[in-house]
């Protein structure tokens, strides 16, 4: 196995603990769906730009190839709801409802944001490959009402990689739950993105203030360039 | 239902029965000169402009007969709950644990760890003492707020960006209504109290509503509302 550290990173080189062994270290792929990031999926059809949201595809499936090679643990989320809506807060659908994309309601890609639809799967550019993790969320957070934490340290899962959509919305509230309970995070700026790009723009501002409250940022280059097999 | 019609970006209406005011980290470590905050090289005074609206607010929940519930993060003296990222992270000029002018930084029972005078929890009120940014993670919260059939927030305290985000997503998570008090969150820094605002209430409400303390008041009953018998 590997060794990743310290990356280039703000506002401290990361990881705080210098360097770690890759076997320690996962990447999370955050929502990478049709539903926030392809044409006909929930973003789109709230009538957002999802070349936004696309953005950090390309550096994403790039980080992948390389960490996949490394034998580094991969892991994707998707937020769904079950087809009965049984695990959808009444707010969440009331909100959705009103800005015209009610989850559960029919779209150009299936059911909004229901498991096993067609807009609810990865998309193919960052699609998991067989041996890696996929957890299934409810929420914005991967942590809550999930399995991911119990995955994470049984597989001795110590630090964690984070890409995907939205940066202020799933990746943030993912990456706080990951810090409060204790993992060291580094968040990619060109591997996420955000249906407003000044909202991507502050919320990896937020994690570099304070002394990196937290975590870090970088980019996937700096990721890259700091791993040794 | 009491109905804030000003708020952002839709009216809230909340049942009186089933609505907590949260009152989140107003420690004196965050608060006060000494403190935590400082010790990161923050202006406290950014944040103490909350205290006012909010000791106004917390009078009118308690008047309201509202349940009142705070928040304190800390570690225990030993730090066995205080995760080596956190500990070790950055360079401030004082570490959690360390010694300060209000006691060791951060560490429950210490004068600097606890809420400060003017917002002081009154005896019957919970008092949540969490490890982390989020007041829902390794506390009893969720449990207290269930046993209570609370199922809106009133939500202030400090920071904006951090600790009020942090346990504002948990919660809309957990399918809590969330209204936060503009006037009543602070953040060190003006341009994330105006962004962390924003936020909340974009994507039409992603994260909840957005409000002033006024817009509260002028609805709350000035008398007890009766609880209902369990």
């Amino acid at each position: 196995m590997g060794s990743i550290g310290p990356v280039t990173a703000n506002p401290y080189p990361w990881p705080y603990d210098g360097v770690v062994d890759t076997a320690r270290t996962a990447v999370l792929c955050i929502d990478w769906q049709t539903d926030f990031c392809g044409p006909g999926g929930y973003v789109d059809t709230m009538g957002y730009d999802i070349s936004l949201t696309r953005a950090g595809l390309p550096a994403t499936a790039r980080l992948l190839a390389h960490v996949r090679s490394l034998g580094m643990l991969v892991v994707h989320t998707r937020e769904g709801h079950d087809p009965d809506l049984s695990d959808l807060p009444a707010n969440k659908r009331w909100r959705s409802a009103r800005i015209g994309a009610e989850i559960g309601g029919a779209g150009p890609c299936g059911r909004i944001l229901v498991r096993g639809e067609p807009g609810w799967e990865i998309v193919p550019e960052v699609a998991p490959v067989p041996g890696e993790v996929v957890v299934d969320k409810p929420g914005k957070g991967a942590f809550y009402a999930t399995n991911l934490d119990l995955v994470l340290r049984t597989r001795g899962i110590t630090h964690l990689i984070l890409t995907g959509i939205t940066t202020d919305v799933c990746v943030h509230t993912t990456m706080r739950e990951a810090n409060d309970r204790g993992y060291e995070c580094l968040i990619l700026s060109d591997c996420t993105g955000a249906t407003d790009k000044g909202n991507h723009d502050a919320a990896l501002h937020m994690v570099t203030m304070q002394g990196g409250v937290f975590g870090c940022v970088a980019t996937s280059d700096d990721v890259i360039a700091a791993t040794t097999e | 239902m009491p109905t804030i019609t000003a708020a952002r970006p839709a009216a809230y209406a909340f049942d009186l029965h089933t609505t907590a005011l949260l009152v989140i980290d107003m420690q004196r470590d965050f608060l006060e000169p000494g403190g935590f905050g400082e010790s990161l090289g923050n202006d406290v005074g950014q944040l103490r402009r909350t205290i006012g609206p909010l000791t106004a607010l917390l009078a009118g929940a308690r008047a309201a007969g509202l349940t009142v519930l705070h928040t304190r993060e800390g570690h225990l003296p030993d730090l066995s709950d205080c995760p080596p990222a956190k500990l070790e992270r950055g360079a401030p000029s004082r570490r959690i644990g360390d010694p300060g002018p209000n006691g060791r930084i951060l560490i429950r029972g210490e004068y600097g760890h606890d809420i400060v005078d003017e917002l002081a929890p009154l005896p019957g009120e919970p008092v949540i003492d969490k490890p982390g940014k989020g007041a829902f993670y390794a506390t009893g919260l969720d449990e207290l707020l269930a046993e209570r059939n609370v199922r809106s927030l009133l939500v202030t305290g400090v920071t904006t960006e951090v600790c009020v985000h942090t346990t504002v997503r948990e919660a809309n998570d957990r399918g809590y209504e969330c209204l936060v008090l503009a006037d009543c969150v602070g953040s060190y820094f003006p341009e994330f109290q105006r962004v962390g605002l924003d936020m909340i209430a974009a994507q039409g409400g992603i994260f909840g509503w957005v409000a002033d303390s006024m817009d509260v008041l002028a609805v709350l009953p000035t008398t007890p509302v009766l609880q209902p018998s369990s």
